[in-house]
């Protein structure tokens, strides 16, 4: 089977334009001051992630994020900021109490970047080109209620702790206690 | 001549089919979208006893040309104090899922764009964007109806996602596949095999279709729970600020998102590309039963739109929240219940 | 209980939509009913009321008005303005000017009441159109029975019009405005 003429360096092309979205997603994420278009970045990020995964060979992984990170997170945080976000954000002086925070968070960040760049470089990689399963449904599948089914339990937990802080935030206002 | 056709054709070319498959999905859109809005203008005037439009072309056979040229000679306004960028970039969004979404949809036994493996999956976590579009085209262009609109399209498709997905793993459970054509092909030989009357798997079936067909008509907005484009309180809901070409694209993917609700739903439940007798199957025919078994759904959703008045909103949501879901989980439980009960029963004796 | 009464109620409420959509498909497969207005037209009823208009004798093809004035007086709203001379070799006047202010008009029907000779009657126009105002606030009904009195010459046997009946004065007051000004009708 033939394929399309210089298709490899349409593959490179096109992994290219995914890596591009990711980063360009996750900028606008950070940079923009608007909200809204930050959550449009954060989307964007997402969609470029849901294609770095289909480059992985796990298109069910892939549209999973698409699912769940485009069509439920982003819309519940777009929902939440229509509800409450003022028309223009304020550029108004920062108190100084702020300023710390933002420089601990600056802090925080640089060193997570460092320690991620630290282990990409020293740590040794897999082979390249190993694919563990096919990445097929079925082996998902068995694969999350067999030899992950741990983590997979406990990601529920994360569901019913957000679950209490959304009933404590809701009866909080309700009570004016 | 034919050894060039064959080799056009043939698997040797994959780019020309990918080619063919483009313009084909394209051109598949566009008529549709065309032609749906004159068959729904028709449909609503035979259902209100008057002829529809009938004026331009051949008995009003032109009017979806007149439409569009009209829509085009009218001037793309970006109204003052929008987003400028997400303004334009809404209708783009939310054109493009319908055609991905459309790439997956098997019109035949070997007519399918792309036949991904988990096809099902692909169709809902791209129909989940739509969302997305109609929202940040509401929210960009800065009108107090967009923006409520934009707000209820939210909730009500959040409302509807959850019944939908759940009826979808209730069949999935009894599929067992993610693939649309290995649904499809599940579903051979006579019309009982269909997974619509396939009761032995699940005795409510049929309910099982009714709340699909209810929360596709919500997901795509239309009529009764057309709150998005509520027109009589919403001037046009969401795409209030777009004129021209800005409003006929969200026009055609109402349309095209109805295409591919209906394919789907003819898919799952109503065996696609099979002949409903056994006979009159094949190539040519698959695809001819495909085409008559969703314009034939396509007809419910307008009949069902011109038959019942807009619903409140929170009926709308106490719909989905108090009778939707609970059916559906039952059903859910129900089938995974007839699955394995064989399975205990022959452990136990 | 009250599971058993929501289960009832889900049934009950599926059906009645059932039931509406079966009434709109049977609407559906049933005839148009409606009209289509600039290609088809109803016919007025007899009642209907449209501007007042000057009968058309059959016999004579002329106007029975006399220009009594009667019916200027009876209008409640003075819309109605009369003016008649005699003509010789006649025992009456005979009208030479109707004009009818049809934008003060109420379409009461006291002029028609009012008229001892049936002279006046209700036309059935209901679509009237002009490019200006004069056509309404100064209606030439005695122009608008000369242009229906052709129609009447053109079907009336030939044998039977006298020469002398044919001619008849063209209303001496202002020129007769141009064919644009007066109401059209459609065919």
């Amino acid at each position: 089977m033939s394929t399309l003429p210089l298709s490899e360096y349409v593959v490179l092309g096109i992994f290219g334009l995914i890596v591009a979205t990711t980063v360009a997603g996750a900028l606008i994420a950070v940079l923009s001051r608007r909200m809204i278009r930050g959550v449009a970045g954060l989307a964007l990020c997402s969609l470029g992630l849901a294609g770095l995964y289909y480059f992985l060979n796990s298109p069910f992984l892939a549209l999973m994020e698409v699912l769940i990170y485009i069509g439920a997170v982003c819309v519940t945080i777009v929902f939440g900021i229509m509800l409450s976000e003022t028309d223009e954000p304020e550029a108004g002086e920062k108190p100084a109490r702020e300023r710390w925070w933002t420089a601990l968070s600056a802090l925080v960040s640089a060193a997570i970047f460092w320690g991620l760049c630290h282990l990409a470089l020293h740590s040794a990689w897999p082979s390249a080109g190993v694919q563990a399963t096919n990445g097929s449904v079925r082996e998902i599948g068995v694969a999350l209620l067999t030899t992950y089914s741990l983590p997979f339990e406990l990601i529920s937990l994360v569901l019913l702790v957000a679950i209490l802080g959304a009933l404590t935030l809701a009866r909080g206002g309700r009570t004016k206690s | 001549m034919s050894a060039i056709v064959q080799n056009l054709l043939g698997p040797g070319w994959p780019w020309v089919r990918l080619l063919l498959y483009l313009a084909g999905i394209g051109a598949f859109v566009g008529a549709n979208a065309a032609y749906l809005v004159l068959a729904e203008r028709k449909i609503a005037g035979r259902i209100q006893r008057r002829p529809g439009p009938n004026e331009a072309g051949f008995g009003g056979w032109m009017q979806p040309f007149a439409d569009v040229g009209k829509l085009f000679a009218k001037q793309m306004m970006i109204p003052p104090g929008t987003d400028r960028l997400l303004y334009c970039l809404a209708p783009l969004m939310v054109m493009a899922p319908p055609l991905i979404c459309l790439t997956v949809i098997p019109y035949g036994e070997n007519l399918v764009a792309r036949n991904v493996d988990v096809g099902l999956l692909l169709v809902f976590s791209f129909g989940s964007i739509n969302v997305m579009a109609l929202m940040l085209a509401g929210w960009a262009s800065r009108n107090k109806f967009a923006i409520i609109s934009s707000a209820r399209v939210v909730s009500q498709n959040v409302a509807y996602e959850i019944p939908m997905l759940l009826v979808v793993i209730t069949l999935l459970m009894a599929t067992g596949t993610l693939n649309l054509n290995e649904i499809v092909g599940q579903q051979g030989g006579w019309f009982w095999n269909w997974n619509f009357f396939r009761v032995w798997v699940n005795p409510l079936m049929p309910v099982t279709f009714v709340i699909f067909f209810i929360c596709m008509l919500a997901e795509t907005n239309r009529a009764p729970f057309d709150m998005a484009e509520a027109e009589s309180e919403l001037v046009a809901g969401a795409f209030t600020e777009y004129g021209g070409m800005g409003f006929g694209v969200f026009f055609m993917a109402e349309y095209a998102n109805i295409v591919v609700g209906c394919s789907i739903a003819t898919v799952l439940f109503f065996g696609g590309w099979q002949s409903p007798f056994v006979v009159l199957s094949g190539p040519v025919f698959g695809p001819l039963w495909f085409m008559v078994k969703l314009y034939a759904l396509v007809f419910t959703v307008m009949w069902v739109r011109w038959t019942f008045p807009r619903t409140q909103f929170y009926n709308l949501l106490n719909l989905s929240w108090k009778i939707l879901i609970p059916i559906s989980l039952f059903t859910l439980l129900l089938t995974g219940a007839m699955m394995k009960l064989p399975l205990l029963l022959h452990h136990l004796f | 209980m009250t599971t058993i009464a929501a289960f009832k109620e889900v049934c009950t409420g599926f059906m009645s939509l059932l039931t509406g959509m079966r009434i709109t498909l049977g609407q559906f497969f049933k005839p148009i009913i409606t009209v289509q207005y600039p290609r088809q037209t109803l016919k007025m009823p007899a009642r209907f009321r449209g501007h007042i208009r000057l009968v058309l004798d059959p016999e004579t093809g002329k106007s029975r008005c006399t220009a009594c004035k009667l019916c200027e007086r009876a209008c409640p709203s003075t819309c109605i303005a009369v003016d008649g001379a005699k003509l010789e070799g006649q025992k009456t006047k005979s009208v030479t000017d109707y004009r009818l202010n049809f934008t003060n008009c109420s379409l009461c029907g006291a002029c028609v009441e009012a008229c001892p000779f049936d002279a006046i009657e209700f036309s059935k126009e209901y679509n009237v159109v002009a490019f200006t105002r004069d056509a309404f606030d100064k209606m030439d009904l005695v122009q608008l029975l000369a242009a229906r009195r052709e129609a009447w010459t053109q079907n009336r046997p030939p044998e039977a019009p006298p020469a002398q009946l044919a001619p008849t004065p063209a209303p001496p007051p202002a020129a007769a405005p141009s064919p644009a000004g007066q109401p059209q009708t459609p065919a």
